[in-house]
């Protein structure tokens, strides 16, 4: 059994996964300092330091990170950011700078910014996780995959601890390409086995069921209804809720956000947990991409399941 | 794990498919020239290894890492007598640049581009109605991390056969850092080699067909078989190597595909032609090998392919599986004078060499420190 055992948000206004459920529009901007302090913060792009603010709350709040201290084998946690507009302000700023002024015109500091997996390295590095790190750029599904490969990563045996991070920056560059303001904002979260959080003594926060990935809403639908329990909510884009049950809440954060793009998904993981976290009902479904995508994922979250309710031997 | 490998494309400056690509390799025949798709009045370094397919030189145009996808893509599932309809095959993407080159062509020159377009499953969907895409941005070692996610897929059951890609077009602002610091920048790519000056981007795109273990097909061609890939990350430095981790998935693989060093009678190097990391790469290699190190026969491809970035490692697979079938091995040309440190390694120098491969070990290394290794032996 795949768990969340913990939930970190650094979106305006919001810093956890309760001020993320409860939240009817953004507020402040992220101001990465304050969370992180200002050393070594200079030369990152705002993409990197939303998902270093999110990755440390995560970390905290999972207990995975105690007095500065990784609590757990770092070679044993695994890393997977989805972010499709990440660096994409730093490429196309340097481009029209090597137009302008030539190659002496941009910065060396700009280099680690040139690859887009610069999220998921970075986090890396500050707290020493050396199992496997993985970029996701894979479109408007891309935080929901995220979720998927990560809980992969856990039942291939490659890692125990996955921290799962969507992220996207908001500027001139990503607005003009994606038509409109992004959340620019971060959510993360750990995916834990159930026995490797018990074994440390995490608290289970949700349980992650069934995932699909289709070529449209309505059939991905109807491949996760086949193995799972109605839902009692939905966490799903606008465009996608014609295809949905009717007469149940649906959340669409980035009516309340802006653009998430690929950091949708795991907002909407950490929005359902926090809902959950207040005695919400379960099973949540989560919908990432629409018919007009190039692809639609699915996600089950449950509630946790009470110590004396489950079964002995699983 | 034995996972099949039924199926192989590529595309490179060097040619058009597999086979034409490892004829170059064989014959010592690089891909270097004269960049076509920038303006050359800008660098300093004015070479690289393109994909000739410009519509004229000093222009570009769009999309370019899409087509190289697509072409080896349907190259693999043609092999693996797939077809063109891919609906039910997960295709997972190795890039380590995605489509960046079309997002500098948007912005600088207004070309047409779309936040659809950085991925590739968009394209994918609408060549092979695939609905069950991956796009992984993980630097240069990309493909060998979606090569060990497709073996992983497998052996958890969600998928019978599955389809691992490598991708990248050359972005002017990754060449344009890289020259910024380089005011004489390398006139070749010479791995190993003592007076190697740092590496030179080419354009690239790999794809393999991976089969479940337990499937069976009918006919078909059975390239070789994937025994494990290992995956680590430095969380050191973004964009210098360290031979801890590199060491580390070396091990991880061997211990992933129950082999031994010992076993290894082929090692595809990453073999960048940066001072840093070939000296990161053999230090690693030397340490895990130790006295089994002088055994295998060392290359690498990136002398006359440039270095492919995010389909690197899947450009070494496929040329490893080339090696079993035909036992060529192409040789590192460039490579006068090697580094003390790969004194007593069989390098293959000159020309190509033969060599029986049965087991293999390719390394793909990237910035952010993300490291994979992958162990294959033949058919």
């Amino acid at each position: 059994m795949m768990t969340v055992t913990g939930v970190g948000v650094a979106l305006p206004g919001a810093d956890s996964a309760t001020a993320l459920a409860t939240a009817s529009r953004p507020g402040d901007s992220v101001e990465p300092a304050a969370v992180l302090g200002k050393k070594g913060l200079r030369y990152k792009d705002r993409a990197t330091q939303l998902g270093l603010c999110a990755a440390q709350r995560v970390l905290t709040d999972a207990g995975l990170l105690a007095d500065g201290e990784l609590t757990v084998d770092g070679t044993r946690t695994a890393v997977l950011v989805s972010s499709n507009l990440g660096n994409v302000d730093t490429v196309c700023r340097v481009v029209q700078t090597i137009a302008d002024e030539g190659t002496h015109g941009v910065s060396p500091m700009d280099t680690p910014n040139a690859s887009s997996n610069i999220i998921a390295s970075e986090i890396a590095i500050r707290w020493g996780l050396k199992g496997p790190n993985l970029m996701l750029c894979n479109g408007p599904a891309s935080g929901l995959d995220a979720i998927r490969w990560g809980t992969a990563l856990l039942r291939s045996g490659r890692a125990d601890h996955v921290v799962v991070v969507g992220v996207e920056p908001d500027n001139e560059i990503a607005r003009r390409l994606v038509g409109g303001p992004l959340a620019d904002g971060a959510a993360a979260v750990v995916l834990e086995r159930a026995e490797a959080a018990e074994a440390r003594g995490a608290t289970v926060r949700a349980v992650i069921g069934a995932h699909t990935r289709g070529l449209d809403v309505a059939g991905t639908i109807a491949e996760l209804a086949e193995v799972e329990s109605e839902p009692a909510a939905w966490y799903a884009p606008a465009a996608a809720a014609p295809a949905l049950s009717q007469g149940l809440p649906v959340h669409d954060l980035a009516a309340v956000w802006g653009e998430l793009s690929g950091a949708l998904g795991v907002v909407q993981c950490a929005a359902a947990v926090g809902a959950l976290d207040a005695g919400a009902d379960g099973p949540m479904w989560l919908v990432a991409g629409t018919d007009s995508d190039d692809g639609v994922a699915t996600l089950v979250l449950r509630p946790p399941v009470p110590a004396g309710a489950r079964p002995a031997a699983v | 794990m034995r996972v099949p490998i039924i199926g192989v494309g590529a595309v490179a400056s060097v040619g058009r498919d597999a086979d034409e690509i490892f004829a170059n390799l064989c014959a010592g025949r690089g891909g270097l020239g004269p960049m076509r798709g920038f303006d050359g009045e800008r660098y300093n370094g004015k070479q690289l290894f393109e994909i000739d397919d410009r519509p004229e030189p000093g222009a570009d145009r769009p999309l370019r890492a899409t087509e190289f996808l697509l072409d080896a893509v349907a190259q693999a599932a043609a092999d693996a007598g797939l077809g063109d309809d891919l609906s039910g095959v997960p295709v997972l993407v190795g890039t380590g640049l995605r489509e960046l080159r079309s997002a500098e062509l948007w912005w600088r020159d207004g070309a047409p581009f779309g936040a659809d377009r950085l991925h590739f499953g968009t394209a994918l969907r609408e060549r092979f109605g695939t609905a069950d895409t991956l796009t992984v941005s993980n630097a240069c070692s990309a493909s060998l991390y979606t090569l060990a996610l497709g073996a992983d897929l497998l052996a958890l059951g969600e998928a019978d056969t599955v389809i691992v890609a490598g991708v990248d077009s050359i972005t002017e602002s990754m060449h344009g850092l890289a020259d910024r610091v380089q005011p004489n920048p390398p006139t070749a790519l010479r791995t190993l080699d003592v007076n190697r000056r740092g590496t030179i981007l080419g354009d690239g795109a790999a794809a393999v067909v991976l089969r479940g273990e337990q499937v069976r097909w009918p006919g078909g061609r059975l390239w070789g078989k994937l025994r494990g890939v290992g995956m680590t990350c430095d969380a050191k430095h973004p964009t210098a190597p360290d031979p801890v981790q590199v060491a580390e998935a070396m091990r991880q693989a061997h211990r992933l595909a129950g082999t031994r060093p010992e076993d290894i009678d082929m090692v595809l190097l990453h073999g960048t032609g940066t001072p840093l990391n070939d000296l990161v790469e053999i230090t690693a290699y030397g340490e895990v090998f130790g006295e089994a190190a002088g055994r295998p026969v060392l290359t690498g491809i990136k002398p006359m392919t440039g270095h492919t970035s995010g389909s690197a490692g899947l450009m070494s697979l496929v040329t490893t599986l080339q090696v079993m079938a035909t036992g060529k091995v192409p040789p590192l040309v460039n490579l006068e004078q090697p580094i003390e440190e790969a004194a007593g390694l069989r390098l293959v120098r000159g020309q190509e060499a033969k060599h029986e491969v049965g087991l293999a070990q390719v390394h793909g290394f990237g910035f952010g420190g993300v490291n994979a290794v992958a162990i294959v032996e033949g058919s």
